[in-house]
């Protein structure tokens, strides 16, 4: 601690980002004076999460001598992820909704896509509806898909139904009409009738959380923001109080699950864009490390204890989607293309009545967790087969901290080494083959899915476990080059510190691409722009911060799938015209292999993402240093390879010893607190500049 | 299994394997255009060895397995494989000698060459919305038929061949478009498994397609031989708007160890579109057998191995040349539920009610009246949900697609976009689920309104009898249907709508489960 004359003066020079999870709430400072970064890790608080979060932030900044009185000048920035909205999903505790739709289509929301939850098992269920039948209100009126009103809204029916809701102690309501996205005129009215008879009540209409065609989904995604609209109300309402009575005055910020941030007050009335923005800083993270180590073609990969999370990055974007099922509800909503497998450490390993080697998604969690701990589990999981093969420490794992018996992880690899007919070694390295594929899979799907080939891409590996699956994940997809960064356990938290405002204003209408559309297609994109621009005003963004990506999803006339394709900047005339007509050709080709010449194209939906571009936490590069990396070296251990067969003696380095410039050769191990990074036969290390170690392999 | 081939790589191929399907389905859905595919997913996609059998299917529709188990076959019984070239595509559709279950079913199968050996086939289905407003006394009525032929030969087209089949086609653009996406997702097929054999070596990957054969069928047997040994019979009746009286259906089951063999009664084929081919039969016992027994068993060749199935030649099972196919989606619902009542007598905790047992069809075709189109024929197809049957545990879904048909339904705001008509209602229908301990799956309301004059075809079943419920729960709610006061009656579901009209389709709801205990106030709905 520091004492009281080395105090800092205030100048605004700390950023904050908080993470918190359900285990733990992870702080990470940054210190803009000196360019460190640090980390401050408290238990979770899982009652009533800001009372760990005040603590966390509050003894983070205590420590590195930031007092209560100094932190209203000191702290310049405060960024916040949180899992609150995604567990009310997950739960299924998000709050009484109450909807009004159109006469005729109460139903929708229940029927869905009118597909059952698997085509083979007779027995699932199909996710929970989130408004009971009888809270779903319908009212006489109805558009056209023109957007002209066939049937004027029954103002009076909204106006007994929001009273019926109100006596039913409903505390949020939906409002979605068919053909909003094209004239809102009647959610507006709707609204306000609402807003009269329940002043207290949550509310959203679907023309302002989805404007977009396909009403299931638009509805589902006004019924889920209404769902987690009072949750995330209560969260902020409690947690915004805490940071002020500390002293941190500047407005805090939540993540999205676009990767960006918003102010508290506009995160509140959106929580639907924010159900993934768990593992979304992890990737901005990775977005942020790799762009500054020259390396724009990433493929991230998030591997904790029970699944595995991926992204993809081309040319410093990650790939975007706007539209994904989360828990089962369809979402409309910028979201960073993430996708998640159920592969992680404690994944269970089995034989299946067909006798093949299965992985997963089964996990054995935190208790009793894998064999190796000896907490009485007796099916292995992926960490016991690394256990076995000694890629992990034997005897400790958490720099020691915790004791794990390999023998008890030997004994339960044996019982299915026996049963396929293979040595103990074999099935282990067969357990961590199984689950490298289940990853590949996923990566499949983020990357040759999209018309990207992996084997131009890097893999960055974070999480507790990424760094000891990536080289395998890596082989297994023909990639050549790993990135392990410095704090592959904190990276999520370090993401809060390394992102922009972020807000993305859509407008879905149907028009050719053609010249005689011109002015049609330049009126919706600024009227999207101009949406955007007022978004800066209320975040009061300085024109210098201000950033702006446009972009318009094209299909063929006749198709139903768009593909996004920039609009560059500068104003939208014949020669741009002709350009995105190319650009759609050549998007279209990538994609499906073929293009047809002369057919009509039409824009479908206008996109405007609006970045404000915030100060961040600046990597400080270092000096090469010597290639030798001997002083690292701990000693060694003796690891099995299948490419050797056999246990096979293994460098150890220890991870804070390795300087940047240290060049050294697998096979190795390098271990630190939070993960273990394995160098299998044939690859070379080097550390650069930032510290990530970069692992290249032969090809 | 060969020595160098342990459980492992098996695993990790069959892995690689069902990416690719996956992949393929992807691509064929999203370059489409035709409504039926872009949005309702009516197609699959599949691998199959050099011999022509299932490697992976992708999980789409269970019936296009029918048309996918002989296509290869008689592709190779036509075309001497020594003529093949990389870049060769072949296209059928028909019932009896193109591997089809009814004829808007095209396929495109296209063989995989790795050092200029053929190694393998990657094939698509897609459902192509055309052939309508037909007749169905026998299969020259339904559409074009289509043999195995090339539709590009080394990687060129064949336009003469394309342009036969196009003037033949309601909506030729639609079609056209939709054999590009299907072309596509070939594409996209053969690219990645030559990539995975480059990976793994193709001698690898073929030995695993053959041990994940082995492996299915070893997963079968073994959910088999969980079951009692055993045989039970079930009847049921089949009954649509083309007959004034049901038609008996039966099956008797018998579990034998490892073994089952189903034997089929049915009556003689019938002039109706409701035959269905042996193809489509086996597709249907594989898909509901698969999900009683073990519904992750991979869906490939293996799993048929220790099923025998038997049905009368040339009845409405098992029908032969020149019986009318075109409907027998719905006569392949009731046989999967038939197989179901069998299977509830051997283990009740396994199987559901019986579902609304049908796949309600609605189709609606007409010359454009207006617009930039004016002129032009178009046709709008679409497929009905009902009630699932109820569960031992749970009631049964509500107004979902069930067995061997699984499509989406097409967004309103895209339906009124396309096609000269308005949605009015789409609702589930109170009360339409068998009443029990477990209630039925509620059936669905539709109400669409004509805005321009079209013709239109209902096909619908349960309209004469209900879907059983099982330990003695209550039957489902009937199928049917309802047009304008003003509007000429309809013939067997067949008429015409004006501008202005209306016409309301109602499926039917799903069997409930066990013995209702007091009333339960939920039975309309939840």
């Amino acid at each position: 601690m520091k004492d009281e004359a080395a105090q800092v003066e205030p100048t605004f020079s700390w950023r904050v980002g908080v993470d918190s999870g359900g285990t733990f709430t992870d702080v990470c400072l940054f210190d803009a004076s000196s360019g460190d970064i640090s980390v401050w890790k408290v238990a979770s608080t899982p009652d009533d999460p800001s009372r760990g979060i005040a603590v966390g932030v509050d003894e983070a900044l205590e420590t590195h001598g930031v007092a209560a009185r100094d932190r209203s000048a000191a702290v310049a920035y405060l960024g916040h992820g949180t899992t609150v909205a995604t567990n009310a999903l997950i739960t299924g505790a998000g709050a009484r909704v109450g909807l009004i739709t159109t006469a005729g289509f109460r139903d929708l929301l229940e029927i869905g896509r009118q597909k059952r939850p698997d085509l083979y098992d007779l027995s699932l269920a199909k996710p929970k509806t989130l408004v009971p039948r009888e809270l779903r209100f319908e009212v006489s009126e109805r558009l056209l898909h023109t957007g002209d009103v066939a049937i004027a809204l029954d103002e009076d029916a909204v106006r007994t139904a929001a009273r019926q809701m109100r006596d039913e102690g409903v505390a949020a309501v939906a409002i979605c009409f068919l053909y909003a996205f094209l004239n809102p005129d009647h959610e507006r009215i709707a609204k306000r009738i609402v807003a009269e008879e329940m002043p207290d009540a949550f509310l959203c209409a679907s023309h302002d959380i989805a404007p977009e065609f396909r009403e299931f989904e638009r509805l589902s995604t006004v019924t889920v923001n209404a769902y987690l609209g009072p949750i995330m109300h209560r969260y902020i309402s409690r947690l915004s109080p805490r940071f002020t009575d500390m002293g941190v005055l500047v407005p805090p910020h939540l993540t999205q699950s676009n990767g960006g941030v918003v102010r508290f007050e506009a995160a509140a009335q959106t929580p639907v864009r924010a159900v993934l923005s768990g593992p979304s800083t992890g990737v901005v993270a990775a977005r942020a490390i790799g762009t500054r180590a020259g390396v724009e073609d990433i493929i991230t990969f998030d591997m904790g204890g029970t699944s595995s999370d991926v992204a993809l990055m081309a040319g410093g974007d990650v790939t975007q989607t706007n539209e994904s099922t989360v828990h089962g509800y369809p979402i409309k909503a910028p979201m960073l293309d993430i996708h998640t497998v159920g592969a992680g450490g404690g994944s269970i390993a089995s034989i299946d009545s067909g006798g093949l080697l299965k992985v997963g998604p089964e996990s054995a969690g935190a208790d009793p967790g894998p064999v190796c701990y000896g907490l009485g589990a007796n099916q292995p999981t992926v960490t016991d087969a690394n256990i076995v093969l000694q890629i992990l420490n034997p005897s400790h794992l958490l720099d020691g901290r915790m004791k794990v018996r390999r023998d008890l992880a030997v004994d339960a690899i044996a019982k299915i080494a026996a049963k396929l007919g293979l040595g103990v070694e074999e099935t282990a390295q067969g357990i961590l083959s199984v689950v490298t594929a289940n990853m590949a899979k996923a990566i499949r799907v983020i990357s040759v899915q999209r018309g990207h080939d992996p084997r131009g891409y890097a893999l960055m590996a974070f999480g507790g476990a990424g760094p000891l699956h990536a080289v395998r994940l890596a082989q297994e997809l023909g990639m050549e080059r790993v990135i392990v960064p410095r704090n592959p356990g904190i990276l999520c938290a370090m993401g809060l510190l390394l992102t922009d405002l972020r807000a993305d204003f859509s407008s879905t209408f149907l028009v050719s691409l053609e010249a005689g559309s011109l002015s049609q297609i330049s009126t919706t994109m600024s009227e999207v722009e101009i949406q955007a621009e007022a978004w800066f005003e209320e975040e009061a963004i300085p024109a210098e911060h201000r950033r702006t990506a446009r972009r318009i999803d094209m299909r063929y006339e006749g198709q139903n799938h768009e593909l996004p394709i920039p609009v560059p900047d500068g104003c939208l005339d014949a020669a741009m015209l002709e350009g995105l007509k190319e650009a759609f050709a050549e998007a279209h080709t990538r994609m499906y292999g073929f293009a047809v010449e002369g057919e009509r194209i039409n824009c479908v939906t206008f996109r405007v993402e609006a970045t404000g571009v915030v100060q961040k936490a600046d990597l400080s590069e270092a000096e090469l240093g010597p290639e030798d990396a001997a002083i690292a070296k701990t000693g060694t251990r003796d690891v099995w390879y299948p490419e050797t067969g056999t246990f096979t003696q293994t460098e150890l380095y220890a991870r804070d010893k390795l300087r940047p410039g240290m060049v050294f050769n697998g096979p190795a191990i390098v271990e630190q607190m939070d993960t273990t990074t394995l160098i299998p036969p044939k690859v070379t290390v080097r550390i650069d500049r930032l510290d990530n170690l970069i692992l290249e392999l032969a090809s | 299994m060969s020595a160098d081939l342990d459980p492992i790589t098996v695993e990790v191929i069959g892995a690689a394997l069902s990416s690719i399907v996956e992949e393929t389905g992807e691509a064929l859905v999203r370059a489409s255009y035709s409504t039926n595919i872009k949005e309702r997913r009516d197609c699959s996609t599949a691998l199959f060895d050099r011999e022509g059998r299932t490697l992976c299917q992708a999980e789409h529709i269970p019936i296009h397995l029918g048309s996918f188990l002989d296509f290869i076959p008689m592709i190779l019984d036509v075309h001497d494989p020594a003529n093949m070239r990389p870049g060769d595509v072949f296209i059928g559709n028909d019932a009896y000698r193109g591997g089809g279950t009814h004829l808007p079913d095209i396929v495109l199968a296209e063989p995989i060459f790795i050092d200029g050996a053929l190694v393998a086939w990657t094939v698509n289905l897609a459902h192509h919305s055309d052939f309508v407003d037909r007749a169905h006394a026998h299969i020259y009525q339904e559409g074009m038929r289509i043999p195995p032929i090339r539709l590009y030969r080394a990687g060129a087209l064949q336009t003469d061949v394309q342009e036969l089949i196009l003037l033949n086609c309601q909506v030729p653009r639609e079609r056209l478009s939709d054999l590009r996406a299907q072309m596509a997702a070939n594409r996209v097929g053969v690219q990645r498994f030559t990539d995975l054999c480059e990976r793994y070596g193709v001698d690898t990957v073929l030995a695993s397609g053959e041990a994940l054969l082995d492996y299915a069928e070893r997963k079968m047997r073994a959910g088999l031989e969980a079951l009692p040994d055993g045989r039970w019979r079930f009847e049921d009746v089949f009954d649509s708007l083309d007959f004034d009286e049901a038609l008996p259906i039966a099956v008797e089951i018998t579990i034998a160890g490892s073994d089952i063999r189903l034997d089929f009664e049915a009556p003689p084929q019938v002039r109706s579109g409701i035959n269905m081919t042996r193809t489509a039969l086996l597709a249907t016992v594989y898909y509901i057998v698969k999900s009683v027994v073990d519904p992750t068993v991979l869906p490939n060749a293996g799993l048929a191995r220790p099923i025998t199935v038997l049905a009368p030649d040339g009845s409405i099972l098992n029908c032969a040349h020149p019986a009318a196919v075109n409907g027998r989606v719905q006569t392949c619902q009731r046989v999967a539920d038939l197989i179901l009542g069998a299977l509830a007598q051997a283990a009740p905790e396994r199987v559901s009610a019986c579902t609304n047992s049908s796949c309600t069809v609605a189709v609606f075709s007409g010359t454009r009246q207006t617009g930039p189109d004016v002129g032009t024929y178009w046709v709008y197809l679409e497929t009905i949900g009902g009630g699932g049957g109820a569960r031992a545990e749970a009631d049964g879904l509500d107004g979902i697609h069930v067995h061997v048909t699984n499509t989406s339904n097409l967004p309103i705001e895209a339906l009124e976009l396309e096609y000269p008509l308005i949605l009015e209602r789409y609702e589930l229908i109170d009360g339409s689920g068998g009443a029990g301990m477990h209630r039925g799956g509620m059936g669905l309301r539709r109400v669409y309104r004509a805005t321009e004059d079209c013709m239109v075809s209902v096909d619908i079943s349960r309209n004469l009898s209900r879907s059983w419920g099982l330990e003695g729960g209550g039957s489902g709610g009937h199928g049917g249907f309802t047009v304008s006061p003003d509007t000429d009656a309809f013939v067997r579901g067949k008429g015409t709508l004006r501008a202005g009209e209306w016409l309301e389709v109602i499926t039917p709801g799903g069997g409930g489960y066990g013995r209702a205990i007091g009333s339960r106030a939920d039975l309309a709905a939840q």
